[in-house]
């Protein structure tokens, strides 16, 4: 009897064992069981139970099973052994686990049924999976780590490789796009036609089939543990950002002039593809679950966001060269746009091109007018990446200081505004733009707007400060002559240029400055241009008046007829801007012709007479010698030079400089384009003679200009006008220290400022201006500087 | 050696011919124009007057016609004829 009851128990602890329950139809009896066990109070005792013993079990044997299984393969080089080794572990694990899952469903039914307690606020599913996830893979190895992300890289790349060719069997007509991809692709792999590109070994050895079989074995197993996201999130991410990153530096660095948003947008998706591989039930039929598509639906979403920021960040820190390439780059430009908008990158967008500007940009190698150039696209492409400016603004303000340093940027502007600058058409091109914004009226307020839901606000590192509507003006001319925040400075030194032009290159077009001057007005105001229209005008007065002198000429008979055709520039001298002041005495026979010609002004416009400046103009003259004839154009100061040799053959230095009134080093400088003619030689030094006849066999001697000579200008520097203006205040400056002995720099700015700057001509000083004034004083002993004060010199008074 | 000289393009500038610098009604310089014109020269030009004062013709008309009774010239006082 005992035998056979002990018979019975061990038959059905065998059987029970072997088999699940419900094939015994054990369902009902084990029901019956629990009834037992909820009538003395244990039911409450099962879960628990159950859940302790699965705990030992984990940490007793399965874990270490496990982790064993997997070191074991942690030496293994062969990477298609490993992923097989892997696999195998999950399997073992999984056949381990398959017991106490399908115990874990029969427990939940009994829950649900009411037979049981529950197990609290967690159920007993998620009690069981942290469980899994705790014990087994609290702590992963390194070389595990490694193993899944060696597995996963490959099954993606498989996957990418079969998708291609996929497509490639749907349409026979590849986009000429992908053929690129194509070739890149096999490129990355060494190009060798024999290797699978997807696997990586030679095709005859091909297993990609049986990589991707693991594939889905491994993730059937993980999702079934619900290990998948602890196990392989880690590595797909890991796998993603790498493959991204990857993709993007081969095709998008260094490439403007298309948008890549498009592909990637593609491509991403066909990576999707493959994420819902790992994350969805295999086969199109299975209906994902809402959980598995809601992972999906996230994890699309972090692989944009993830495209978008490396996107946006390769851009950035392209954004300058993108910048320097504008209008070609247009299409980057318009990514970034998309992608910033996706991002909260614009803090490093602006610091990064702030440095790079600095760094690439702003420091003595680089002309002026390449930094100009640069701004001006600058301004371009930035205002189609923000059309509220604000990256403009922020961005290039060093720009805008450093030009501030730059002593020709002023000339610069002007000369690309008129054309002249080479390479810069931008300047001019924009001038003769149809509807130029006056400079004038900055003043629109925002409910210029036209449609009230147009309206955006500013971006938050906008400056408070400044009207949007102000900063909206992106016109490019006004961005370049606000560097400075004065239009007149503009004014001035196109003045200064056209004067130049006019007088002392001689090889202006009426009709260009006209034009220009038109165009300007138009920006800069009618007043503000009105100085440059008189003196354009007074251009056409004189040819008037040439011709009128020359008619006048004409009727004379032959013998009283001047010996050369003498034209003149008459200026109306208020409104050029100051000439050089050089003293220069001409040849009698000059000055006759001069005089003569001042007379039949005279007699033309009465009461009016003229104040010649001999220094100024071009002579065309020929020099007859005694082989040879030059034909020559030179400036009054070398034709009067060349004149006097005509009386004698031989002067020296002191001499000429005696006769003409020119000083003796200017005077030394200008003799230089003789001696180049080869028409005078010095010999000795100071003494210049006549070449009548070359002397062939004689080594040509090679006379080097000063380089200074060639770029003068007729108009009196900026400088030498501030000096002049600067004199002005020397006077008081000397009064008041007559009178007071010593004093202060701040206190003589200060005085100065009461007593001189508030008179009607208004010469603004600064501190430091003055200071760098009385430094030269100091300097040329008119002035002595110690303690602190400027005092006069004794012997001054 | 013979230097011919085929054209000498020089530079001048133009003045009137006056005692003074500027016109002593709108105190601008002679050789620049009146408030109320933009070109000098032909376009804004001076008028003497019997007691040798000059002044921009614009000015000194603006001047005549503000007088009533009789009209002086503005620096002396004397009456006003214009210089023939």
């Amino acid at each position: 009897m005992a035998a056979g009851a002990g018979l019975s128990s061990a038959w059905s602890a065998v059987s029970a064992a072997l088999v699940p329950p419900a094939a015994l139809g054990l369902d009902a009896e084990l029901r019956a069981a629990l009834e037992v066990l909820r009538c003395y109070g244990l039911h409450a005792a099962v879960e628990e139970w159950f859940l302790e013993v699965l705990q030992k079990d984990l940490q007793a044997h399965i874990a270490p099973e496990f982790w064993n299984c997997i070191s074991q393969y942690e030496n293994t080089a062969e990477e298609q052994q490993c992923s097989a080794l892997l696999l195998d572990a999950f399997c073992l694990l999984k056949r381990r686990l398959e017991p106490y899952l399908s115990s874990m469903e029969l427990l939940e039914g009994w829950t649900k049924a009411g037979l049981l307690l529950g197990t609290g606020a967690q159920t007993l599913r998620e009690k069981v999976y942290t469980m899994f996830k705790a014990i087994l893979f609290f702590s992963t190895t390194k070389p595990f780590q490694k193993m899944i992300q060696q597995f996963y890289s490959r099954t993606f790349r498989i996957y990418m490789r079969q998708w291609k060719k996929g497509e490639e069997g749907m349409n026979e007509c590849e986009s000429s796009m992908s053929e690129a991809e194509q070739e890149s692709d096999t490129e990355e792999s060494g190009g060798e036609s024999t290797a699978c590109t997807g696997c990586g070994s030679s095709r005859e050895q091909c297993w990609c089939p049986t990589a991707m079989e693991q594939f889905r074995q491994l993730n059937d197993i993980l999702r079934r543990l619900n290990l998948l996201e602890r196990v392989s999130a880690d590595a797909v991410t890991t796998i993603l950002h790498r493959m991204i990153k990857e993709r993007m530096e081969r095709r998008c660095r260094g490439e403007y002039e298309h948008s890549f948003l498009n592909e990637f947008q593609e491509w991403i998706e066909k990576v999707l593809g493959w994420l819902s591989r790992v994350f969805l039930q295999d086969g199109p039929l299975a209906r994902p679950s809402p959980e598995a598509s809601s992972t999906l639906k996230r994890w699309r979403c972090h692989v944009q966001r993830f495209f978008y920021r490396i996107y946006a960040s390769m851009l950035i820190e392209e954004l300058f060269s993108i910048i320097r390439d504008f209008p070609e780059s247009k299409p980057a430009v318009e990514d970034l746009k998309f992608c910033l908008e996706r991002t909260n990158l614009r803090q490093k967008l602006l610091s990064s091109l702030k440095s790079a500007l600095e760094i690439r940009l702003l420091h003595p190698g680089v002309n002026t007018s390449d930094i100009i150039t640069l701004y001006i696209s600058a301004i371009k492409a930035l205002r189609e990446l923000d059309p509220s400016m604000v990256i403009l603004e922020v961005a290039c303000e060093p720009i805008r200081k450093y030009l501030r340093t730059r002593e020709d940027t002023v000339r610069q502007i002007v000369a690309g505004l008129t054309g002249d600058a080479e390479g810069s058409g931008d300047l001019a091109n924009e001038l003769s733009k149809a509807d130029p914004v006056t400079l004038e009226n900055g003043q629109e307020s925002d409910d210029d707007i036209s449609e009230p839901g147009d309206w955006v606000p500013d971006p938050v590192d906008a400056d408070p400060g400044k009207s949007s509507s102000k900063r909206r003006s992106s016109d490019i001319i006004s961005l370049l002559v606000s560097i400075y925040g004065s239009k007149d400075l503009f004014i001035n030194e196109y003045r200064t240029l056209l004067a130049d032009r006019l007088l002392h290159q001689f090889n202006y077009s009426a009709e260009r400055e006209i034009r220009n001057v038109e165009l300007l007005k138009l920006r800069f105001g009618e007043a503000q241009m009105h100085y440059c229209e008189v003196m354009l005008k007074d251009m056409a007065d004189s040819r008037r008046i040439n011709a009128n002198i020359r008619d006048e000429e004409e009727k004379l008979p032959e013998e009283e007829r001047p010996p050369f055709s003498l034209v003149a520039v008459i200026l109306s001298s208020e409104f050029w801007p100051p000439l050089k002041e050089e003293k220069l005495e001409l040849p009698e026979q000059v000055k006759e012709a001069m005089e003569a010609y001042s007379k039949k002004y005279e007699k033309l416009k009465a009461m009016r007479t003229l104040n010649w400046k001999y220094h100024l103009g071009l002579v065309s003259l020929d020099v007859e010698l005694a082989d040879r004839t030059l034909s020559l154009s030179v400036s009054p100061v070398h034709a009067a030079i060349i004149l006097h040799f005509q009386t004698k053959s031989t002067w020296t230095l002191a001499e000429l400089s005696e006769v003409l009134k020119v000083p003796v080093t200017s005077l030394k400088r200008k003799m230089t384009l003789w001696l180049q003619q080869g028409v005078l030689r010095e010999e000795p030094p100071g003494t210049f003679t006549v070449i009548e006849e070359e002397q062939k066999d004689q080594v040509e001697k090679v006379v080097l200009i000063d380089s200074d000579e060639e770029g003068d200008s007729a108009m009196a520097s900026q400088a030498d006008q501030k000096e002049e203006e600067l004199q002005l205040f020397w006077t008081y400056i000397q009064a008041m220290l007559t009178n007071l002995e010593s004093l202060s720099l701040e206190r003589i700015h200060s005085m100065l400022k009461m007593f001189v700057m508030t008179g009607p001509v208004v010469t603004e000083i600064d501190i430091q201006e003055l200071q760098g004034f009385l430094q030269k004083k100091v300097r040329d002993q008119q002035l002595i500087y110690s303690g602190g004060v400027y005092r006069l010199p004794k012997n001054c008074n | 050696m013979r230097v011919k000289v085929r054209s000498w393009s020089g530079v001048a500038s133009w003045l009137w011919v006056a005692n003074d610098e500027n016109c002593g009604i709108c105190r601008m310089a002679f050789n620049g124009c009146c408030p109320d014109c933009k070109v000098p020269g032909d376009d804004c030009p001076l008028v003497w007057g019997q007691c040798s004062h000059c002044f921009h013709m614009h000015c000194i008309l603006k001047w005549l016609h503000s007088q009533q009774v009789q009209q002086h010239c503005p620096m002396c006082r004397q009456e006003w004829k214009f210089k023939e």
